[in-house]
C-alpha cells in the first residue's frame, strides 16, 4: 500500500462497495481495520482475504470486490462518486415510469364521474366494491393510495401457517413442563393448572418476480403496490424485476410511500418497461438465488403476461428447477383476466406443466383471490 | 504470507484439513479478533470440518449444536430436570419444608441441565470450539436469541440469575444458505465462503483423507469430480462424495475410473434422480475417458 492513511482509504473503498450495493456498515469497517492489523499489508492476496473476511463479502458481490479492490490497492481514486449514479443505473429509464406515477389526467376524470354515478344511483355499492372489481389499466394514479388502505386490511390475512415452534397459548397444546412445574410451586408441587404450548403462527415466505416489460406496463405500478403490501406482513418476502435481466430489487424497497419505492426503482432497473426474455431472466434467478431463497416453505409468484421473446427451452429448464425446490409455483397473467384469453403464448405453455395455479390479476379482487393461495 | 497465518495452515494440515490460504486467513483472524466465523458454501465442501479441525489443533472441545426448524431455549440453552425436582419437591414436603425453602433448593445448579449454548459457556478448562452447524436451518426468532448470546457471553436464567461466561469460546457457524441468514447476525460474525476445491487440492485431500488410494486413482477421480461440477446439476457433489467414492472404489478394488465401475457406484456422487437421468452413457464414457491421464498432458 503505498498511501500513508490507510483508514480514510478503506473508508472510500466501503463507500464504494456501498455504492455498488454491498451492505457494508461502519462496524464492518472497524473489524477490516483490526484485520489489517493482524495481517502483512503489504501481501497484496493476504489483504484482499482479510478484508473479504472482515467485510463480509457474500459470494455473489466477489466480482465487483474484486475489481474495487483492484483500485484500492492501486491506491486510485473510485470512479464513482455521489453524484455520479452507479453503473447499472440508467438515465432516463425512469421516464416511462414518471408516465405510468403520475397516470393521465384524463383516466383520473373518468374515473371521478364513474365513481360519483354508481354513488348516486346504486346504494349498498360502495365506491370500495368499484375498485376492487377496476382493471388495472384503467386505474389512474389516485386509486393507487385508495387501493394501499384496502390492501393494508386485506394482506393480514396472509399470517396463517403454523411453524413448527411451540410459543405458550392459553388453550390446547402441548403441556410446557418447565412453565407448569414453576406454577405448581406455589401450591406445593401440586399441578393444578397446567401450562401449554402449541404450533407458532408462521410468516409465509414469499418470492415475487415481477415481469417490467412494456406489455405489463400498466400493471406493474399496481401489483408493485401489492408486493409491497404483501412485504408488510411477510417481512421476509424477496422481490425480483425482470424484463430483459433480472434486478433484485429487495434492497431498494422500504416501508415509504409506494409512489416514492417505485420512483427510485425504475431509476435502478435497467430498462424498466422494455422488451422481456423470461427464460434468460428464470435462469438467471436458478443460478443466482435459487439455493439461497427456495426450500420447502417458499411460494414462488410470478408476474408475467408470457409473452416472451427468448428460448423456450431455457424456461422450461428454469421453471422445473423452481417447481423443484419451492413449496409452490403461483402464475399471474393480467391476460387471465379476459375470459376469451387461453394461455397460448408460447412462453406461457412452455412454463404450464411446473405450475401449482395460473391465476388473474387484472384488478384487485382478483389479488384478494390469491391471498389464501399464498397463505395456505 | 505472515508466519503465523502460515502456521495456521500448517497446522490444519497436520490435523487433516488442507486449508487455502483464505480458511487459514479466516481462521486465524477469527482468533485472534475473537469473533464468530460464519462459513458459507454449498454442501460438502468441509464447513463444518473446519470446526473440528479447530478443536483438535487447539486441544479442546468441540460443542456443536445442530440446528433445525423449531430449535428453541429448551434443547439449546438449559432445561430443569423435572422428574428430579418433583422427587426433591416430595421429599422436602415430607420433612415438612417451607415453600419458599423448598423454591430455593430444587432451583440449584444440580437441578439444571446445560445444553450446548449454556455448556459452551460455562466449561471451565478453557475455552471451547462452539459449532452452530446449519444455523439457516432454524427459525428467526432463535437467530435473534443466537445473536444476543453471541454478542454478550451471558445468559440469564430466571430462577439463577445472570450466568457470565467463564472463558468466551471459540464461534463457528456453519450455513447451508437454504435461507439467507439475518443481516444482523452475519455483522456480528466474520464471513468465509468455501468453493469447491482445484483439482491439486482435491486430489491432496484425497490422498490424506483416505490412507489406501493410489495416486493414479485420486487423481482420475479428482478430475471426474471436476469435470462433473462444471455441469448443469441440482446438486453437485462437494469433497465429501470425493473421499466416500473413492472408499467405495478401493473397497470394490478399482485402480481406475471405468465405465461400469462408475455408474454402479454413481449413487456415491450424485444424489438427486434428475441428475442421474440426465447423465447418459455417452456423457459418463466421455467423462471417464476425459478423467484418464493417459489422454491428459500430467499437470
Amino acid at each position: 500500500m503505498t498511501q500513508p492513511d490507510p483508514i480514510v482509504r478503506l473508508a472510500r473503498f466501503a463507500r464504494a462497495l456501498r455504492e455498488r450495493g454491498m451492505r457494508v456498515t461502519v462496524n464492518d469497517e472497524l473489524d477490516g481495520m483490526l484485520a489489517l492489523e493482524l495481517v502483512d499489508t503489504t501481501d497484496r492476496s493476504e489483504v484482499h482475504l482479510a478484508l473479504r473476511t472482515a467485510l463480509k463479502i457474500q459470494r455473489r458481490d466477489w466480482e465487483t470486490f474484486d475489481e474495487l479492490f483492484g483500485h484500492f490497492w492501486a491506491g486510485e481514486e473510485f470512479a464513482s462518486s455521489a453524484r455520479e449514479p452507479p453503473k447499472h443505473r440508467i438515465p432516463g429509464a425512469s421516464a416511462p415510469l414518471r408516465k405510468l406515477l403520475h397516470g393521465s389526467e384524463e383516466t383520473l376524470s373518468d374515473r371521478k364521474s364513474v365513481a360519483g354515478g354508481a354513488e348516486g344511483s346504486l346504494p349498498g355499492y360502495s365506491p370500495e366494491v368499484l375498485l376492487r372489481r377496476k382493471p388495472f389499466d384503467e386505474c389512474a394514479a389516485s386509486d393507487l393510495s385508495a387501493m394501499e388502505k384496502l390492501l393494508h386490511r386485506l394482506v393480514p390475512k396472509l399470517a396463517a401457517r403454523h411453524s413448527r415452534r411451540l410459543v405458550p397459548t392459553r388453550g390446547r397444546g402441548v403441556v410446557d413442563l418447565r412453565r407448569s412445574f414453576r406454577r405448581a410451586i406455589g401450591t406445593s408441587g401440586e399441578f393444578l393448572t397446567l401450562a401449554r404450548r402449541a404450533r407458532a403462527l408462521e410468516e409465509p415466505r414469499l418470492v415475487l418476480i415481477c415481469d417490467t416489460s412494456g406489455s405489463m406496463e400498466a400493471h406493474t405500478r399496481f401489483l408493485l403496490a401489492f408486493v409491497l403490501a404483501l412485504k408488510r406482513v411477510a417481512r421476509r418476502t424477496e422481490i425480483f424485476a425482470f424484463n430483459t435481466a433480472l434486478t433484485r430489487l429487495t434492497p431498494w424497497l422500504s416501508s415509504e410511500k409506494i409512489a416514492a419505492t417505485l420512483e427510485r426503482l425504475a431509476a435502478n432497473v435497467p430498462d424498466w418497461s422494455g422488451g422481456t426474455r423470461i427464460g434468460e431472466s428464470l435462469s438467471e434467478f436458478v443460478a443466482g438465488y435459487q439455493a439461497q431463497l427456495l426450500n420447502a416453505k417458499t411460494t414462488v409468484v410470478i408476474f408475467s403476461d408470457g409473452l416472451d421473446r427468448g428460448d423456450t427451452a431455457l424456461l422450461s429448464s428454469a421453471m422445473r428447477a423452481i417447481q423443484s425446490r419451492a413449496r409452490k409455483v403461483i402464475w399471474l397473467n393480467p391476460l387471465l383476466g379476459d375470459p376469451r384469453y387461453r394461455p397460448t403464448a408460447r412462453g406461457m405453455e412452455a412454463a404450464l406443466p411446473y405450475l401449482d395455479h395460473l391465476a388473474p390479476a387484472h384488478n384487485l379482487e382478483s389479488l384478494e383471490k390469491l391471498i389464501p393461495l399464498l397463505a395456505a | 504470507m505472515r508466519p503465523e497465518i502460515r502456521s495456521v495452515q500448517d497446522a490444519m494440515e497436520r490435523h487433516g484439513y488442507i486449508a487455502e490460504p483464505a480458511i487459514a486467513t479466516a481462521v486465524f483472524l477469527a482468533q485472534e479478533m475473537r469473533k464468530p466465523l460464519l462459513i458459507e458454501g454449498d454442501a460438502g465442501v468441509g464447513k463444518t470440518e473446519v470446526a473440528k479441525v479447530l478443536a483438535r489443533l487447539m486441544g479442546t472441545e468441540l460443542i456443536r449444536l445442530q440446528c433445525y426448524e423449531g430449535l428453541d431455549v429448551n434443547t439449546s440453552l438449559y432445561e430443569w430436570n423435572y422428574p428430579r425436582q418433583m422427587l426433591r419437591v416430595r421429599i422436602a414436603e415430607q420433612e415438612g419444608r417451607d415453600p419458599s425453602q423448598i423454591e430455593e433448593m430444587i432451583f440449584g445448579r444440580s437441578y439444571l441441565l446445560e445444553r450446548p449454548l449454556l455448556r459452551a459457556i460455562t466449561r471451565r478448562e478453557g475455552p471451547p470450539v462452539l459449532l452452530v452447524d446449519e444455523v439457516d436451518r432454524s427459525d428467526q426468532g432463535f437467530e435473534a436469541f443466537l445473536l444476543e448470546v453471541l454478542s454478550d457471553f451471558q445468559v440469564t436464567i430466571p430462577e439463577l440469575g445472570t450466568i457470565r461466561a467463564e472463558h468466551v469460546p471459540y464461534v463457528v457457524l456453519t450455513s447451508n444458505r437454504s435461507r439467507e441468514i439475518g443481516d444482523a447476525l452475519r455483522r456480528r460474525c466474520l464471513y468465509l465462503f468455501i468453493e469447491h476445491p482445484s483439482l491439486e487440492k482435491e486430489v491432496r485431500i484425497l490422498r490424506s483423507r483416505v490412507p489406501g488410494v493410489s495416486g493414479q486413482l485420486a487423481d482420475e477421480v479428482g478430475r471426474f469430480m471436476q469435470a462433473l461440477r462444471g455441469r448443469r446439476l441440482l446438486k453437485s457433489p462437494g469433497v465429501a462424495e470425493s473421499i466416500d467414492w473413492v472408499d467405495a472404489l478401493i473397497r470394490l478394488r478399482q485402480e481406475h475410473l471405468d465405465v461400469e465401475a462408475v455408474q454402479q457406484t454413481l449413487g456415491c456422487i450424485l444424489k438427486d434422480q434428475n441428475d442421474i437421468r440426465n447423465l447418459t452413457a455417452d456423457e459418463l464414457s466421455s467423462l471417464v475417458q476425459d478423467s484418464r491421464p493417459a489422454d491428459l498432458p500430467t499437470p
